[in-house]
C-alpha cells in the first residue's frame, strides 16, 4: 500500500467520523418523532421499536402548530426579500461609488452584528411595543432584516465588485439609466451570489429564536418559539418536540443542498466575467 | 455641426487633474484618434464624451446642443471597451440585440439589424454562443457590433485593440477602417499606440498630462510635430532629439557637431527622424563621422545605433546598405529639409 493510499484511508476515516457525529443526533431526532412516550422514556434506548404516526397530527393539528410553520415561512421569506431589496442596492453602491467615509460606513454594517443579540432585545421590545407591532409577524421580520442586512451588504459587495465596471457602463451606453443598468444587467450577472446570500439569510432567520420569542411569543410565533410550548407542567412531550423539530429541519436540509450548489457557483463567480 | 469639447477640466477627488481645460472640436464623419501615454487624459476625454464621467468645468456640444448634463443613454453614442464588457449571461445574439431591445425596436427589425451587423463583422457563426466561448478577436467584434447595431451617430472606442495579440490587432484595425468608410459614422478612438493612430485617424489629437499638444492629420503630426513631445512620441523608432547649441552655422551637441546652415545662434533642440538620416561612404563637408555601436536588423530595414556623445543616434536604413560592424566609423549626413527645431525650455516647435 502506497503512502498516498494510506493517507486516503485516514481521510476517509476522519470524514466518516465527522458524518457520524453530525448525522446521529438528527437520526435520533427522526426516530424519536416516531416513538411512543413509553419508548422515548424507556431506560434502554432502542434503535428498533414499533413506530407510531401519532406525534405529527397530535402537535400540528391537535395543538394547532400548523400556522406556526406558515409563520416561520413568512418571517424567513419576507425578511430575506426585504434584506436583499435594501442590502443589494446598498452593496452595489459600496462596490461602485467612491464617497467620503465609505469604508467606515461599510464597517458600521458589520458592527451591528458585533454586540450580543440580547443587548438590543430590550430596545427592540420597547420600540415594537410603542409602535403597536409587538406580537406580529412584522416585528420579527423587521428584527431579522436588521441583522440579515449586514450579511447581504457584506456578501454582495464582493459579488458586485467582481463584475467589471465596464459592464454597467456598456449597459448605460446601450440605452439604460444607471438604475436600469443595475437591474437589467448587473443583478442578473450577480444572480449566483444573490442566491447564495438569500439562502444564508433564509436559514439564519428560520433558525432564529431569541428575537422571535421576545417579539412574537403568541400570535406571530414561528416554529422555533413553538417548541418550548411543548415543555408542559406534566412533563416534556418529547415525541411532539421531535416531530416539530423534524419539520423545522426539513426546509433547511433542502436549502442546504441549494446553498451548496450556489455557494460553489458564487465563490467561483469571478470566473464568469468576460 | 459637429462635436465640441470646450474648456473641459477634470479634477479627481484625490486632487489629480486629468484634463486641464481641453478644447477639441471635430466634424461628423471623422475618425478621431485620441493618442497619448498613460495618464495623458485620453480615456478621461473619451468618457466625458460618452457621459460616463462628468467634467469639473467646461461644456460638451453635439451639433450645437449642450449635452454636458445628459446621461449616456441620451447622447446617441455607442462605445467599445478595452475588455469587451460583454454580458456573460446573454448569448452573442442577445448581446448585440441589447441596445435595440432597450430602445424598444420591433422583434423582426431587431433580427434583421443584428444579422446585418453580424454579417458585416463576420461573426454570424457565433450568434448562438456565450461570450465565454469566444476568442478575444471574436469578442471584440461582438462588442463593436453591439456598439454600432443601433446606428448611433458617434462610436467611441477606448483602446479596443489593446487586449488582442499582434496579428489580430492588425486585422481588426483594417476592419475598423473599412467599417468607418462603409458606415460613414463618427469614430472616436483612444489609443496609446502611435501606429494605430497614424493608420486609422483622419485627425489625431495628441494628449500629454491632460493637455492637447497637437490636433492635426497624421501626415502633419508626422511631418510637422508641434512639440518635442509629439516628435518623440510619433514614429518607429521615434525622432532623434538632441539638446545643444547653434554656433557659427553648426549645431554643437556634447561630443559631436553637425553643420546646419543659417540658424540664429543660441541653445536649441535638434530633431531628425531615423529614416531621413543618410549614411554616406566617405567624409564630405556636410557629413560627420560617428562610431557604430549596435545593429538591429528589422528586415527589410536595419537600425543603426551610433554613439553620439553619451547618447545614441538611431538611423533607419535599408538592410542592403553598406555593411559595417560594431566599432566601425560611419559617416552620416543630415539633410537640411529633414531638420526639426524645438525650444529647449518649452519644447515648442521653432520655425
Amino acid at each position: 500500500m502506497t503512502a498516498s493510499a494510506a493517507w486516503r484511508r485516514v481521510a476517509w476515516a476522519i470524514l466518516a467520523a465527522a458524518v457520524v457525529i453530525a448525522v446521529t443526533p438528527y437520526l435520533w431526532l427522526l426516530l424519536t418523532s416516531f416513538k411512543t412516550r413509553v419508548d422515548i422514556l424507556s431506560p434502554q434506548p432502542a434503535w428498533r421499536f414499533a413506530p407510531t404516526w401519532a406525534n405529527y397530527p397530535a402537535v400540528f393539528i391537535g395543538k394547532e402548530y400548523l400556522p406556526l410553520l406558515w409563520n416561520s415561512l413568512s418571517i424567513a421569506g419576507c425578511s430575506t426579500l426585504l434584506s436583499l431589496a435594501i442590502g443589494a442596492p446598498a452593496a452595489y453602491v459600496f462596490a461602485r461609488e467612491r464617497f467620503p467615509g465609505r469604508e467606515d460606513l461599510f464597517f458600521f454594517f458589520l458592527t451591528t452584528r458585533m454586540a450580543p443579540p440580547i443587548s438590543i432585545a430590550v430596545p427592540l421590545f420597547l420600540f415594537f411595543t410603542a409602535t403597536g407591532m409587538i406580537d406580529t409577524l412584522y416585528a420579527v421580520i423587521i428584527a431579522h432584516t436588521s441583522f440579515n442586512l449586514s450579511l447581504v451588504v457584506w456578501m454582495m459587495r464582493g459579488f458586485f465588485a467582481d463584475i467589471p465596471r465596464e459592464i454597467d457602463e456598456a449597459a448605460q451606453m446601450d440605452g439604460r439609466s444607471r438604475l436600469g443598468a443595475f437591474v437589467g444587467v448587473v443583478l442578473p450577472l450577480a444572480a449566483p451570489g444573490l442566491a447564495a446570500t438569500a439562502v444564508l439569510c433564509f436559514i439564519l432567520s428560520w433558525n432564529e429564536f431569541l428575537y422571535a420569542f421576545l417579539l412574537a411569543a403568541f400570535e406571530g410565533r414561528p416554529l422555533t418559539v413553538g417548541i418550548p410550548g411543548l415543555v408542559t407542567p406534566h412533563g416534556t412531550l418529547w415525541g411532539q418536540v421531535a416531530a416539530v423539530a423534524v419539520v423545522a429541519t426539513l426546509p433547511i436540509v433542502v436549502f442546504a443542498m441549494l446553498v451548496q450548489r450556489h455557494l460553489v457557483r458564487g465563490l467561483t463567480f469571478g470566473a464568469v466575467k468576460a | 455641426m459637429g462635436v465640441a469639447l470646450r474648456g473641459i477640466r477634470r479634477t479627481f477627488p484625490d486632487g489629480t487633474v486629468a484634463l486641464h481645460g481641453l478644447d477639441l472640436a471635430f466634424e461628423q464623419g471623422e475618425f478621431i484618434v485620441l493618442l497619448g501615454p498613460s495618464g495623458s487624459g485620453k480615456t478621461t476625454a473619451c468618457r466625458m464624451l460618452a457621459g460616463l464621467d462628468v467634467p469639473s468645468a467646461g461644456s460638451i456640444e453635439i451639433d450645437g446642443r449642450d449635452v454636458t448634463a445628459l446621461p449616456p443613454r441620451l447622447r446617441g453614442m455607442g462605445m467599445v471597451f478595452q475588455n469587451y464588457a460583454l454580458y456573460a449571461h446573454k448569448s452573442v445574439f442577445e448581446n448585440i440585440a441589447y441596445p435595440l431591445r432597450v430602445r424598444k425596436f420591433a422583434a423582426d427589425s431587431i433580427r434583421s439589424k443584428v444579422q446585418a451587423i453580424a454579417a458585416l463583422l463576420r461573426i454570424e457563426p457565433y450568434l448562438h454562443r456565450r461570450p465565454a466561448e469566444l476568442s478575444g478577436g471574436q469578442a471584440q467584434r461582438v462588442a463593436v457590433a453591439r456598439a454600432l447595431v443601433w446606428e448611433p451617430a458617434i462610436c467611441l472606442m477606448d483602446e479596443p485593440l489593446s487586449n488582442l495579440d499582434a496579428l489580430l490587432r492588425l486585422q481588426l484595425r483594417t476592419e475598423l477602417k473599412r467599417l468607418h468608410r462603409d458606415l460613414s459614422k463618427t469614430f472616436v478612438f483612444v489609443t496609446h499606440d502611435q501606429e494605430e493612430a497614424m493608420t486609422l485617424g483622419t485627425r489625431i489629437a495628441v494628449l500629454r498630462d491632460g493637455r492637447l499638444e497637437q490636433f492635426e492629420a497624421p501626415r502633419n503630426i508626422y511631418r510637422k510635430p508641434a512639440s518635442r513631445f509629439v516628435a518623440e512620441f510619433i514614429g518607429r523608432p521615434a525622432m532623434n532629439t538632441f539638446d545643444g547649441e547653434v554656433r557659427d552655422g553648426r549645431f554643437h551637441a556634447p561630443g559631436w557637431a553637425v553643420p546646419v546652415g543659417d540658424r540664429p545662434a543660441g541653445p536649441a533642440v535638434l530633431g531628425i527622424r531615423p529614416e531621413q538620416i543618410e549614411i554616406v561612404s566617405a567624409a564630405t563637408d556636410d557629413a560627420f563621422p560617428l562610431v557604430l555601436d549596435v545593429c538591429e536588423p528589422v528586415e527589410p530595414d536595419i537600425l543603426w545605433f551610433l554613439r553620439a556623445g553619451d547618447r545614441s543616434l538611431i538611423v533607419r536604413g535599408s538592410g542592403d546598405d553598406i555593411t559595417a560592424e560594431s566599432g566601425d566609423t560611419v559617416h552620416v549626413r543630415f539633410p537640411r529639409v529633414a531638420l526639426h527645431w524645438f525650444d529647449p525650455v518649452t519644447g515648442a516647435r521653432l520655425p
